[in-house]
């Protein structure tokens, strides 16, 4: 296992089951050891546990909503500038890795890369659109932990989603993923026309040897940063269905032989607030490491540029990629993106999941309302919104 | 900051528990399958990651980069 201190005692990610546990300082303590000066003195907030690292802007696919508006003739930053960052991330303490792009296995160095990050004891894992995976090409993945799929839904529903009939390829890449034993799962961008049929999108994803979906939010990033967006998100019916929703796609999978999980992406979480059960145990959420808003604080990206984001989805900062140990704690547009929760606006300061949620996305709301916000299609905020007008008029 | 002996870590003391790794590249996942499951197979869940805890052997995050910076501090004072 690999201990990071933090104030409150460690972050420790394991080995032997895949996933991150928080202890309290009792509990490192039990482990024979002491944070000495991390909890002797007032540290600086704390650095990312996850990155996601672009290594390519290059991509063919086209996809209409591509939040990087990845292209054919993207750039591809030199493997030594990667290194750098992976680097930074060591020295940070950064747990995982998340190679993305633009269309990551383009590059001819990919295992090479996910070599170095291995052995910074980074955890390297991918997401591809699978156009294009051969069985030669798969074998370069090999060193991932995890390698997710782009898969929004069979046929019609992923050319929905994306713009063009990319349902095929994407299908045989989780077979053949499978196949080679490299644990594989699906990202499944939710949208207006296709959340219906999430359950089936699941099933057929489980069905060729996925072991994990991770449902998304359609964010106004990039190519979906134009006003297609208000018709292409979640319905406001369709989002306070979430809870209930993700309850009965748990149930079936449960229910199941072998493992497959459910997982749901930051931008989702409050969509919860809609669900009785859930929103009032948030203690219960934040036991089971459910992660809003960690956008600047426990996540952080670094663009194909080499410069710093709070997220994938928002604008660079001036910080660079390979400063990220030194620079993160007290980066001026990071440490707003991570302030916001400290003093949100109602319905958030109020709210029994805003220490989970953390006021929804930013990118959401800084598209809709131009500002960081209550999350605008937050279903507590919609109902908080209707409830102001009614009663101004 | 390392003690003698080493102890069962508690449940009590377990304050989060993030499932797997995933490998989307755009946001932060979280698996939400865990928090519908009956408290049987949670407890089970916990009970792994307890020994897990006691098993694996400790790194510690950014002990090299301490190190590097003690060396620096060293060097700079002029001690050997």
């Amino acid at each position: 296992m690999i201990l990071r201190y933090e104030e409150w005692g460690a972050w420790v990610k394991l080995e032997t089951i895949p996933g991150v546990v928080a202890i309290d300082r009792e509990g490192v303590a039990a482990l024979g050891l002491d944070g000495g000066e991390r909890w002797d003195t007032p540290q600086p907030p704390s650095a990312p546990l996850e990155v996601h690292l672009a290594v390519t802007s290059r991509c063919a696919a086209g996809c209409e909503g591509c939040y990087l508006d990845a292209r054919p003739d993207g750039y591809e930053p030199p493997l030594a500038d990667l290194v750098r960052s992976l680097d930074a991330m060591k020295d940070a303490g950064v747990f995982t890795v998340a190679f993305g792009g633009g269309e990551p296995t383009t590059r001819e160095d990919l295992a090479e890369l996910t070599t170095e990050a291995r052995r910074r004891g980074l955890t390297p894992v991918l997401t591809t659109s699978g156009l294009g995976l051969s069985e030669e090409k798969i074998e370069r993945l090999r060193g991932f932990a995890q390698v997710n799929v782009s898969y929004d839904g069979e046929g019609a529903d992923y050319e929905r989603v994306r713009g063009f009939d990319g349902a095929r390829p994407a299908e045989a890449a989780i077979a053949l993923l499978a196949r080679a034993g490299i644990p594989v799962g699906v990202n499944v961008v939710l949208t207006r026309d296709t959340f219906d049929r999430v359950a089936g999108t699941l099933a057929r994803a489980r069905s060729l040897g996925a072991r994990e979906a991770q449902l998304l939010r359609y964010k106004p990033a990039g190519r979906a940063a134009t006003l297609d967006y208000l018709a292409r998100r979640l319905s406001p019916e369709q989002a306070a269905s979430l809870g209930p929703t993700l309850r009965e796609l748990s149930r079936v999978h449960a229910a199941q032989a072998g493992e497959f999980h459910i997982r749901i992406d930051c931008a989702l979480v409050p969509f919860l607030s809609a669900d009785a059960e859930l929103a009032a145990d948030a203690a219960k959420l934040a036991r089971l490491g459910v992660f809003g808003c960690e956008a600047g604080g426990a996540l952080a990206a670094v663009k194909a540029d080499g410069t710093v984001a709070p997220c994938s989805f928002a604008t660079s900062t001036a910080l660079r990629g390979r400063d990220l140990a030194e620079g993160h704690a007290a980066d001026p547009e990071l440490t707003r993106w991570r302030s916001y929760v400290a003093a949100p606006a109602e319905p958030c300061a109020s709210c029994s999941l805003r220490p989970v949620c953390k006021g929804g996305c930013k990118v959401v709301s800084g598209f809709v309302l131009g500002l960081h916000g209550p999350d605008p299609e937050c279903p507590r905020v919609r109902a908080h919104a209707a409830a102001q007008k009614q009663a101004a008029s | 900051m390392k003690n003698a002996s080493r102890e069962p870590v508690l449940l009590e003391h377990v304050r989060v528990v993030r499932v797997g790794h995933g490998a989307n590249c755009s946001s932060i996942g979280s698996v939400v399958d865990t928090l519908f499951v009956g408290a049987l197979v949670g407890s089970a869940l916990f009970a792994a990651i307890a020994a897990a805890l006691a098993s694996e052997p400790v790194k510690i995050a950014g002990a090299e980069r301490e190190a590097d910076k003690g060396d620096r501090a060293t060097r700079e004072a002029g001690e050997p």
